[in-house]
């Protein structure tokens, strides 16, 4: 390994350990907050469903840079209070990814399809039990490979955070680059570990969805 | 709340959001036009009857989309700094690999989905394999990735924000240069935001301008993109 990475290795893994910790945070709360959408919108709850499509379709239609820029300088200083960089950013995360995950978990829901759920419904189970046991394991189980997608995009994604202050993995290189002349080598190293995690996370969901795999 | 609202800073630096917005347009254009020729290469490259060429093609796709796009601009920017080459072009070449890896992508299932018998009947009447491609699988395959190239280039052109980072004075930058100037955030960012979305509307839209869209399957929404 090349000297410059060696010297600096204990300081890029801790910058490692930030990249892990937002990417997880973001991940948990942007497909909490992407299931609760997907239900309401395809429960068509009145008002909510209208004002989640309008959240929807503003944060789809916004580079992730801006919904940064906006969860860590337009939102604090719209409600009056100081955001801390880290928390800031996984705001934003969880606001865009959560966008994108409710999207693929409202089409996976709506792909079980209505033959099923009568089937389900004519056999004595009740609204509430037939979405409990029949479309949301069916309708999840679908949208495994969609969602092991935007866990990717989402672990590429934590690398703007450095654009506002946060110490991971990508903001560490550029100290590092500034202080030592070896800018290639630093971006390969960290580009190589973002490659390996991605990977990895894609690896990890084609598993989960093969071993979810219903034989028929 | 207690925050007062006011757009009139806004409307008075629109001079510099208007040069922001054609920067925007201007790295999206050019990268674009670069991703969808390195895009087709390396697509057409993944449908070869070469094992070595589809397996070169498949490995170059993987490597370049699963390395986060600041990462791309930076390689350009200060990895190869001594080239001393503009940022403008900078954000171009990575924003166009980066992009390219994902149209080769798409590139690659439109050939495939194309019936095999199409090529085999073109090669059979005589065509060489470069007027089969052209002639034959090129123009329906076109047809059939046309809705996900639309969703791609929406993302492209939001992905362009990032050229604000190596110091390229698009519509990102732009906004917090006007922020740093007015402390007009909320206003400031609300506004690109719909800047933004007009744009990603319009380019989803684009789809229709293809001979043989349906309009069942056009008039799509910013979320499908």
């Amino acid at each position: 390994m090349p000297d410059v990475i060696l010297s600096n290795l204990p300081f890029l893994l801790d910058c490692l350990k930030v990249t892990v910790e937002l990417a997880l945070v973001s991940a948990a709360g942007g497909t909490m907050l992407g299931l609760v959408v997907a239900l309401v919108r395809y429960l068509r709850v009145p008002i909510l469903a209208a004002v989640f499509r309008v959240y929807i379709e503003f944060v789809r239609g916004t580079p992730l840079l801006v919904v940064l820029f906006i969860s860590y300088f337009a939102i604090p200083a719209l409600l009056g209070y100081r955001a801390t960089a880290f928390g800031a950013a996984c705001l934003g995360f969880i606001l865009f990814i959560g966008a994108y995950i409710a999207e693929d978990i409202r089409a996976g829901l709506a792909s079980v399809p209505e033959g099923t759920i009568n089937a389900a419904l004519a056999s004595g189970l009740r609204r509430g039990q037939v979405l409990r046991l029949i479309v949301l394991p069916q309708g999840l189980r679908r949208v495994i490979p969609v969602l092991t997608g935007q866990y990717v995009r989402l672990f590429k994604f934590t690398s703007v955070a450095s654009v506002i202050g946060v110490r991971e993995m990508t903001g560490g290189a550029m100290l590092i680059t500034a202080r030592e002349f070896a800018p290639i080598t630093i971006l390969i190293a960290i580009g190589a570990t973002y490659l390996v995690i991605c990977t990895a996370i894609s690896l990890g969901g084609r598993l989960l969805y093969k071993s979810l795999a219903v034989h028929s | 709340m207690s925050y007062h609202f006011d757009w009139l800073p806004i409307w008075e630096h629109r001079d510099i959001l208007i040069s922001g917005f054609a920067l925007t347009v201007a790295v999206s254009t050019a990268a674009l036009v670069l991703a969808v020729i390195l895009g087709t290469l390396l697509g057409t490259l993944a449908t070869a009857q070469s094992r070595l060429l589809r397996l070169g093609a498949g490995t170059v796709v993987e490597c370049t989309r699963n390395v986060p796009l600041l990462i791309h601009m930076y390689f350009w920017y200060i990895g190869l700094a001594f080239l001393r080459l503009p940022p403008f072009l900078c954000a171009v070449f990575g924003l166009a690999i980066y992009s390219a890896a994902y149209v080769g992508e798409i590139v690659r299932g439109g050939i495939d989905a194309v019936a095999r018998g199409q090529s085999q009947a073109g090669l059979a009447s005589g065509l060489t394999r470069g007027q089969t491609l052209r002639l034959v699988i090129y123009p329906q395959a076109l047809r059939i990735v046309a809705p996900s190239l639309t969703g791609l280039f929406s993302q492209l052109i939001k992905d362009s924000s990032l050229a604000s980072v190596i110091t390229v004075p698009e519509l990102s930058f732009a906004a917090s240069a006007i922020d740093s100037d007015t402390f007009r955030t909320f206003e400031v960012y609300i506004t690109i935001s719909v800047l933004y979305i007009v744009v990603v509307t319009v380019t989803s839209n684009m789809v229709l301008l293809l001979p043989g869209a349906h309009r069942s399957q056009a008039l799509l929404r910013v979320a499908d993109a």
